[in-house]
């Protein structure tokens, strides 16, 4: 493990990458089916919000804003824009869920969104998610948490074939499938909280709905505290499995830094195994496993002699980097977007949590990015390799079907990272 | 106290169509009932085109950390191009209570230090301006130290829309920057361009006939824009406000201040663009210049005709119809049917009375006025035979279901459909969709379905 900076020295940010806690409460909330996210503040935070996940999945993003203005500001502790805002949206449409969050407007001038909830006549979960604080990580984070604290049902009993999976906000809608399907192979049944995977899969609907079409349903939500076993995958969202099992003493919890390379992948299986009482997974998940540890030795050559930039959140950082050192790839520098627990497990020579002209200005570094469509200049500037992860991406379509995640997911991603490595090489000569 | 601008005035403007029959021109946002971004994004919209300025944005991360880098707002600045960077102060907790004035001065000369921009603007936000930081005397103190302007945007998101914030960073440029040098030279065909962003490039399309026939342009709000050129805009014969009602004011100040003229064109479709050239001619009001103008327009009308021949011929009797807000209601109907597009029908939703009237005039008397789009353009496909549909993402299943062509207007488009040379690529880009099988293939009922 390298050095970490946790700290930036500088008194601004340039080409900044880290997003906020709205923007990943909004996203967290649409993984609830028919929720309507209503965001507290100006309405160009939400406007802004809307144009950025709808460029990023193409696909139409509900979303409404509380629309304080100057005078509101001043004049209104949130309980006439929020009641009033409840009441226009219910109007036109019926969700199952208002979820409501919280900007840094709000929080500056310090709205009491619990009070608030209580004049609102309507389903609604309320989280803090100022903008200045945390990041798009903390924000999906808190919000799961706020999903769990205010909606699941106590209860003592347990459903020994039922299991609760709280994925991270940088797992795409088909990673978090791709979970749910590897666990159920095991025989169990499984929710993810929230559930982008039915959600933003980017699907041909019957019908462009103005409220999320699909996530898990806010029944389903309620029950989640009979199941047997809760697995949180990422740091950020540990805290939110623990309010799941304040709801249920007897559910067994199992954290995962991250699923992504072989070890983390055999971890999982390992506490399945158990957890199921088996002997063996399932043939498709052994076979699996071997393509990934033959993928691992045909692209150890090229990602050997390959130096890497990963830019992203820190849970994504955790995996990746895990995935691609097991192979060989050397993780020169880990850019965060925001600190965690997870910067000290990144096997990295540099991890820090900075900006894209830091990036810059240590270009001699790397050969390779692996980040959102921010570094598409930095790449093209220094003629360096480049592989979109995480949010935003907009100049390319399917981001919501990346899949790099488990024995299945690290195969295609590693021989991924090794071509574009290799066609950046010829390209050079 | 620096001169703040008075944003009732602004949104009382006179020269706006929408005043003349409502009390305030822009009303308030209704919570849970709105769409459309703040003020901030109008002021950044205007202003971010400076290629060659810093545009440091002082709030929190949302502001600018989910915007940068959106808008293809090309320049021919052989410097770096600073639209295409992001700076914020990225306030934190400890700011939001301590004040973040002195962030900001030091984020100031980092700036100017690392990246010698010829000015920055320094744009105020919904949390800076509600603790009060004063970012008129950290402007102008910086001024002083750094000897390049330093411009205050004082358009924080919940003032209001973004048409209110773009007229405010055209105030903040009338304010700070106009008339603050003089050109080296001065011609009797200079102009101003208001309003044209050169959003891929669009500007590109029509500057170099301007060029052709003498017509020089003096300074730009903003698209290619220089801030050495925009100081000395107060010298120009002519304002050209181009396609955008949200900077009004600008031009309508500036006629009382330095006496100068402005008019409003669009260079959008090929009548449009004829138009707007002559047009500029005329105000100029030089009989040569207006004869060379109708020189060219007939040439360049020619050499259009010729290349756009193929595309009228697969156009031809084909039906549109068009769901899209403001001015693209009748000015994307307009280059529809020079195009060879009969339009049957065109939404109104958010029309001002001066575009239901223009909507009116372009597409003639059997032409269809949608008022509720969204309900009504499945029905106005079947009624009509339209053979393509117009709109945002969110009318793509109207299209599949009815099994006709799409293309979405609204989407972040990558190449130009301004202009002449505009006109081509929007003819190429409709006679792909109209020969893309895929919204039919798509439609295909899958085997389990009875």
């Amino acid at each position: 493990m390298g050095k970490v900076m946790r700290k930036p020295t500088k008194p601004l940010q340039v080409n900044p990458f880290r997003l906020t806690q709205p923007m990943g409460a909004a996203l967290a909330f649409l993984g609830v089916d028919r929720c309507m996210p209503l965001m507290h503040g100006g309405m160009g935070c939400t406007s802004f919000t809307k144009v950025f996940l709808t460029r990023h999945f193409c696909e139409p993003i509900a979303i409404q804003t509380t629309a304080v203005t100057d005078v509101t500001a001043v004049l209104d502790g949130g309980d006439a824009s929020i009641v009033e805002a409840v009441i226009n949206i219910t109007k036109k449409v019926t969700p199952s869920l208002i979820g409501l969050h919280s900007t840094g407007l709000t929080e500056t001038k310090g709205d009491d969104l619990r009070g608030v909830a209580t004049q609102v006549d309507f389903p609604l979960v309320y989280v803090h998610s100022t903008d200045y604080e945390g990041g798009l990580e903390s924000g999906w984070g808190k919000t799961t948490k706020a999903l769990i604290e205010q909606l699941v049902e106590p209860t003592s009993k347990t459903r020994t074939d039922k299991v609760v999976l709280l994925p991270h906000v940088s797992l795409t809608p088909i990673e978090v499938e791709k979970i749910k399907e590897f666990i159920s192979l095991f025989g169990f049944e499984v929710h993810a909280l929230p559930d982008l995977s039915t959600s933003l899969d980017g699907h041909l609907g019957e019908k462009q709905s103005a409220l999320s079409s699909g996530g898990i349903s806010v029944e389903a939500i309620k029950g989640l505290a009979d199941a047997a076993l809760v697995i949180s995958v990422g740091t950020s969202m540990q805290p939110s499995a623990e309010s799941l099992l304040n709801k249920n003493p007897t559910m067994r919890h199992l954290h995962l830094n991250h699923v992504q390379g072989l070890a983390a992948t055999d971890d999982l299986v390992t506490a399945l195994l158990d957890a199921s009482s088996r002997e063996e997974p399932p043939a498709s998940i052994v076979r699996w496993r071997k393509r990934l540890q033959d993928a691992m030795l045909d692209s150890h050559f090229s990602l050997g002699q390959t130096r890497i930039l990963l830019v992203g959140e820190p849970d994504f950082l955790a995996g990746a980097s895990q995935l691609l050192s097991e192979a060989g790839g050397k993780v020169t520098l880990a850019l965060a977007t925001t600190d965690s627990p997870q910067l000290d497990r990144i096997p990295a020579d540099k991890v820090m949590v900075g900006d894209l002209e830091d990036a810059e200005a240590l270009q001699a570094n790397y050969d390779l990015i692996v980040g959102n469509c921010h570094t598409e200049a930095l790449a093209h500037r220094f003629g360096k390799g480049l592989i979109l992860r995480g949010y935003p991406s907009w100049e390319v379509v399917g981001n919501q079907l990346n899949d790099d995640l488990l024995y299945e997911g690290g195969a295609y991603f590693l021989c991924e990272v090794a071509n574009a490595a290799e066609h950046m090489r010829t390209a050079e000569r | 106290m620096a001169q703040k601008p008075k944003i009732r005035e602004l949104l009382d403007e006179s020269a706006c169509a929408h005043s003349q029959n409502k009390k305030s021109a822009c009303n308030a946002p209704t919570p849970g009932a709105t769409t459309g971004g703040c003020a901030f994004e109008g002021a950044q919209i205007s202003l971010f085109p400076y290629a060659d300025a810093a545009h440091l944005v002082h709030g929190p991360m949302t502001c600018v950390g989910a915007s940068w880098e959106t808008r293809l707002t090309h320049t021919s600045w052989p410097g770096r191009d600073l639209t295409q960077m992001g700076f914020t102060t990225g306030i934190s907790t400890n700011d939001v209570v301590f004040g973040g004035e002195e962030k900001l001065r030091q984020a100031i000369d980092y700036i100017v230090e690392n990246y010698s921009p010829e000015a920055v603007f320094v744009y105020s936000t919904c949390v800076t301006a509600m603790i009060g930081d004063d970012i008129d005397a950290v402007c102008r103190q910086a001024e002083e130290a750094h000897g390049i302007p330093m411009v205050p945007v004082h358009a924080p998101g919940f003032v209001g829309s973004k048409n209110l914030g773009s007229r405010l960073a055209g105030e903040a440029v009338l304010t700070h920057l106009i008339g603050t040098r003089e050109p080296e030279t001065t011609t009797p065909f200079d102009i101003n361009l208001i309003g044209d962003y050169n959003v891929t490039g669009d500007m590109w399309q029509y500057t170099p006939l301007l060029e052709v026939l003498g017509i020089r342009v003096l300074s730009t709000l903003s698209g290619d824009g220089r801030i050495s050129q925009i100081c000395t805009a107060h010298r120009a014969k002519l304002n050209v406000l181009v396609c955008a009602k949200s900077l009004i004011s600008l031009p309508r100040k500036m006629q009382e201040r330095y006496g100068m003229p402005f008019i409003s064109v669009s260079f959008y479709g090929q009548r449009d663009t004829s138009a707007s050239i002559l047009a500029i001619a005329e105000a100029l009001g030089d009989a040569g210049l207006i004869e060379r103008t109708k020189q060219l327009i007939r040439r360049e009308e020619a050499k259009l005709d010729e290349q756009l021949a193929p595309y009228r011929e697969i156009f031809h009797g084909k039906k549109a119809v068009l769901n899209t807000g403001g001015n693209k209601s009748w000015s994307i109907a307009s280059a529809l049917q020079d195009l060879g597009f009969e339009v049957v029908a065109t939404s109104v939703k958010k029309s001002t009375e001066a575009d239901k009237q223009k909507a009116k005039e372009y597409l003639g008397v059997k032409g269809i006025l949608m008022t509720n789009p969204g309900q009504e353009q499945a029905r106005v496909i079947d009624e009509t035979g339209a053979h393509l549909l117009l709109a945002g993402g969110r009318s793509l299943f109207t299209a599949i279901k009815k099994r006709i062509a799409f293309a979405d207007v609204n989407q972040e488009k990558k190449k130009s459909y301004g202009g002449y040379g505009g006109l081509l690529n929007l003819a190429e880009d409709l006679k792909n969709a109209l020969q893309n099988p895929v919204f039919r293939n798509v439609a295909r009922r899958a085997p389990w379905e009875k």
